[in-house]
């Protein structure tokens, strides 16, 4: 959309994760040093079987700008058959979405094994220059509840609401 | 209560009377749920007296999929013992997945099916009405089922084809399907803006089986439920996916939305992708597996990297 | 008879106008072509060439949108005094400090016009139980801030029976003014000093030179018409009905009226007087969120479920004889008043077929029935 988001904009963006495959192929990126983009943060599941779609709705209502759901390979699911189910309702779900009006680079899929961590670089790069392109994901924050008054300043060591977000962490450098 | 019996449109009335007529006599059900003519035009009635089996009716004005009285959520009328039910084709559809999913027991009800040439889009008129393309309900168009096979009676005479609406769902899908992205999401949020999150659409469907719905999980709030944008899109985004691969197209979710929206757009998207994906439809075999909670190898996967 | 004047169709719009033109905020029915809208190609409602105009209250932006055809907009003006949503308060949270932002209760001024005298009426019979053990600020502070005009009601259909629970087609009661339709014009009647106030400000819309032949002419025949063809859909004695079903609760004939209803709940959506809301907490993020209220309805299960599990009103058709009950006996019964307007919404509404008309007129002859000439026995 606005490219010249580009300079100034850092994306945020959701991964939801199986902790057999894609957790380990992260976590052997961030130990082999690889070089990738610190604008994701990670959220572990068991399997992708227990990636519920609505976990990306939620992920858009807070203010993601994109997500990434990843697991194990076809054949490598350490409860057999978690990624079959799965693949099946993540293709009704990229579709039916498509249908409402999301753009679909908004949402990346993939498979990454546990010894796969360039792929997960790559999948991380590749997101966030998508994500970059397309800009904020204003069009669905624009759906937010009426406005109501900025929250007060810091009362009592309260800090005013949005600012309690902790700092996005880098995954690896 | 009850006006003067008029002219049915479809042949079978007298027949479905008597049958209904001796299976309430033979104990065999304890009450019949059909049609009536009402004051306001067709409606659901439950009868449990034999005399009173000439209330039945059926004609095109009997759009209402009675199938959701089945529903595991209606214990107000399982309670009242084994179930003699009329069903089209379309609704024996919703009766199949019921099976399928093990929520009903083909022990508890009989199946009065009604051989079908297509209903109106509304059944609230004093008389049957003949089928034109402007007053179709868009779903028989093309229907595979007005014969329904799920049944232990089958009664009236084979029907013509129902008229094609003015703009089948299918086009209407098309249609959108041609927008640009941006339409789109501004074509659905609008639509889903004006939902009041009264339920109506999933407390009539047949096949909206759960005792506790995931919109009524409040700790966590995973759907807001307060009728905002926000909450909207989440609550008629997930009905929908809920419904997929499971929905058979009766079109009562769109028929009650108190304010409108097309339903029927958004279930018919989702009946193309799990066919396109997965060659399914809807039938009224219960042995067909519905395709989310199967899966195949070698599925498509082009949309994962 | 109450002060009359004149205001023609020129001068109403005038006045909606002058009311937008000072920043009064102007609520009314508009009338919209919904295959019009750019987006509705796809529509199911619409044909390729078709049309289907749909009526809503509306917030105005233009006095070229009140629509005064008099038709009866799908929801009923309760949304302007009990919105759909609407926060309570926002709070934030870090251990156990907890800070709570109140909204405010104190609302601008805005007039309504056009409101059907069922609507207006049902927010006098809601007032009650607004303040009763509570006084509740938001509906207060709502219905303090707004002037409304009635529009006398010439709409009638099969399901409306406003006169057979004590309102009117044109009724003031609620309202501030009614306007009735007289040859070029209207004829208006404040029945308020909030009524009489909009007469004060925009004295050179009104004229108190009433044409002749309006009073006790056209006006009030045309209102007398409508009157009887109201009464003509149902006549009930509301006071045998409370006791009747106070004494009767456990009759079948009130659960086996509601054997078809789907618990849909689009009935007491639409319903001017059905006010029940749920209040949910909507957390925006970690450690702050928004208390909202919003609708509910007895028809869902969850209305009355209970923490152990236990659900007191289990069935379906036990909640729908709790809509009937609340109605026409546990409300009248604590503040003297049906809490139903005769607006017939519920039974154009109900796509599963109840009708609310047959339902009273049912419990009404149960209610005449002679207690001893015929035991209480099941309907059929
Ligand atoms: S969808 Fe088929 S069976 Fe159902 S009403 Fe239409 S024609 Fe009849
Ligand atoms: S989703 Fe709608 S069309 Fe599909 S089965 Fe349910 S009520 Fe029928
Ligand atoms: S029936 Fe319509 S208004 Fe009611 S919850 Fe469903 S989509 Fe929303
Ligand atoms: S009476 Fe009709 S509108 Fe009301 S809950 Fe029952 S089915 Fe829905
Ligand atoms: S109960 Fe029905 S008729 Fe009475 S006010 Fe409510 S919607 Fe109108």
């Amino acid at each position: 959309m606005n490219s010249q988001h580009s300079d100034t904009f850092e994306p945020r963006i959701t991964a939801f994760v199986c902790n057999w495959c894609t957790y380990t192929g992260a976590d052997l990126a961030g130990t082999s040093r690889l070089h990738m983009a610190s604008n994701v943060r990670i959220i572990r599941l068991p399997c992708t079987g227990r990636i519920d779609p609505l976990f990306i709705v939620k992920a858009f209502e807070r203010g993601a700008d994109g997500v990434i759901v990843s697991g194990c390979h076809p054949a490598d699911c350490h409860y057999t058959s978690g990624n079959y189910h799965a693949r099946r309702r993540f293709a009704v779900f990229h579709d039916i979405m498509q249908f409402l009006g999301v753009d679909p680079r908004r949402m990346t899929f993939s498979w990454v094994s546990a010894s796969e961590g360039a792929k997960w670089k790559d999948v991380v790069n590749e997101t966030v220059a998508n994500i970059r392109e397309l800009g904020p994901y204003e069009a669905y924050r624009a759906l937010a509840p009426d406005a109501v008054e900025p929250w007060p300043e810091a009362v009592d060591g309260l800090t005013p609401a949005g600012d309690q977000e902790p700092a996005a962490k880098e995954v690896a450098s | 209560m009850t006006g003067p019996a008029i002219a049915p449109a479809y042949a079978g009335v007298d027949e479905l009377r008597r049958v209904a007529r001796e299976l309430l006599e033979s104990g065999e059900v304890r009450v019949i749920i059909g049609w009536e003519d009402a004051r306001r035009g067709a409606r659901p009635v439950f009868i449990t007296d034999p005399a009173e089996a000439d209330k039945l009716i059926f004609d095109t004005r009997c759009v209402h999929n009675l199938v959701t009285y089945l529903d595991p959520r209606r214990d107000h009328v399982s309670e009242l013992g084994r179930i003699g039910l009329v069903v089209k084709g379309c609704d024996a559809k919703a009766v199949a997945g019921l099976l399928r999913e093990s929520q009903l027991s083909r022990d508890h009800v009989v199946l009065i099916g009604m051989r079908c040439g297509g209903v109106l889009e509304e059944g609230e008129l004093p008389e049957p009405l003949a089928l034109t393309p402007e007053n179709v309900a868009p779903r028989c168009y093309g229907c595979d089922n007005r014969e329904p096979t799920l049944t232990d009676h089958l009664l009236g005479e084979p029907q013509p084809e129902p008229p094609r609406p003015v703009m089948t769902i299918d086009e209407r899908v098309a249609a959108l399907d041609d927008l640009p992205l941006e339409e789109r999401w501004a074509f659905w949020t609008e639509q889903f803006s004006k939902c009041v999150r009264c339920y109506a659409c999933r407390q009539v469907c047949p096949l909206c089986i759960c005792e506790r719905c995931i919109v009524e999980k409040t700790q966590p709030l995973w759907i807001e439920s307060a009728a905002h944008p926000r909450g909207n899109f989440s609550w008629n985004l997930t009905r929908a996916i809920h419904l997929a691969g499971r929905c058979v197209d009766c079109g009562e979710c769109e028929r009650f939305c108190p304010v409108g929206i097309p339903l029927s757009l958004l279930n018919r998207k989702l009946q193309q992708i799990v066919h396109d994906r997965y060659g399914y439809t809807a039938s009224d075999d219960p042995e067909n597996a519905a395709p989310i909670g199967d899966y195949r190898l070698d599925d498509q996967q082009e949309f994962i990297k | 008879m109450s002060e009359r004047f004149f205001i023609s169709e020129t001068d109403l719009r005038g006045l909606t106008a002058d009311l937008l033109d000072g920043g009064t905020e102007v609520i009314a029915p508009v009338a919209t072509d919904i295959c019009q809208s750019p987006s509705a190609v796809a529509a199911t409602a619409c044909t390729l060439d078709g049309s289907k105009v749909e009526i809503d209250y509306r917030q105005l932006t233009s006095a070229d949108d009140l629509d005064l055809s008099r038709g009866l907009p799908q929801l009923s003006l309760k949304e302007f005094f009990l919105p759909e949503h609407e926060p309570l308060c926002r709070w934030r949270q870090k251990g156990t400090t907890v800070q709570v932002f109140e909204v405010p209760t104190e609302f601008a001024p805005r007039v309504v016009l056009a409101a059907k005298p069922c609507d207006a009426a049902a927010l006098a019979v809601v007032d009650k139980v607004m303040n009763w053990d509570y006084e509740d600020e938001l509906w207060n502070g709502r219905r303090a801030a707004t002037t409304v005009i009635n529009l006398a009601c010439q709409v009638i259909d099969d399901s409306c029976f406003c006169t057979a629970v004590g309102a009117a087609p044109d009724d003031v009661k609620g309202a501030d003014g009614l306007l009735t339709p007289v040859e070029g014009g209207y004829v208006y009647e404040p029945a308020t000093d909030k009524g009489r106030a909009l007469v004060e400000d925009f004295a050179a819309r009104f004229s108190a030179d009433v044409p002749a032949d309006t009073i006790g002419g056209q006006a009030d025949d045309e209102r007398a018409a409508a009157r009887a063809r109201v009464a003509d859909n149902l006549e009930i004695d509301a006071d045998s009905v409370r006791d009747w079903i106070e004494a009767n609760f456990e009759d079948p004939l009130l659960t086996h009226l509601a054997m078809r209803c789907n618990g849909c709940g689009a009935c007491t959506g639409v319903c001017p007087t059905c006010h029940c809301f749920d209040i949910v907490d909507e957390q925006e993020g970690v450690g702050h969120g928004t208390r909202r209220r919003l609708w509910d309805t007895c028809q869902a299960p969850t209305f009355t479920l209970h923490a152990s599990g236990h659900n007191p009103r289990d069935t379906q058709h036990v909640r729908y004889r709790q809509r009937i009950n609340h109605k026409f006996s546990i409300y009248p019964l604590r503040f003297g008043e049906v809490l139903c307007t005769g607006c017939g919404r519920c039974t154009r509404v109900c796509h599963a077929g109840q009708d609310l008309v047959e339902i009273l007129e049912a419990i009404d002859i149960a209610a005449r029935r002679p207690r001893d000439a015929e035991p209480a026995e099941a309907a059929s």
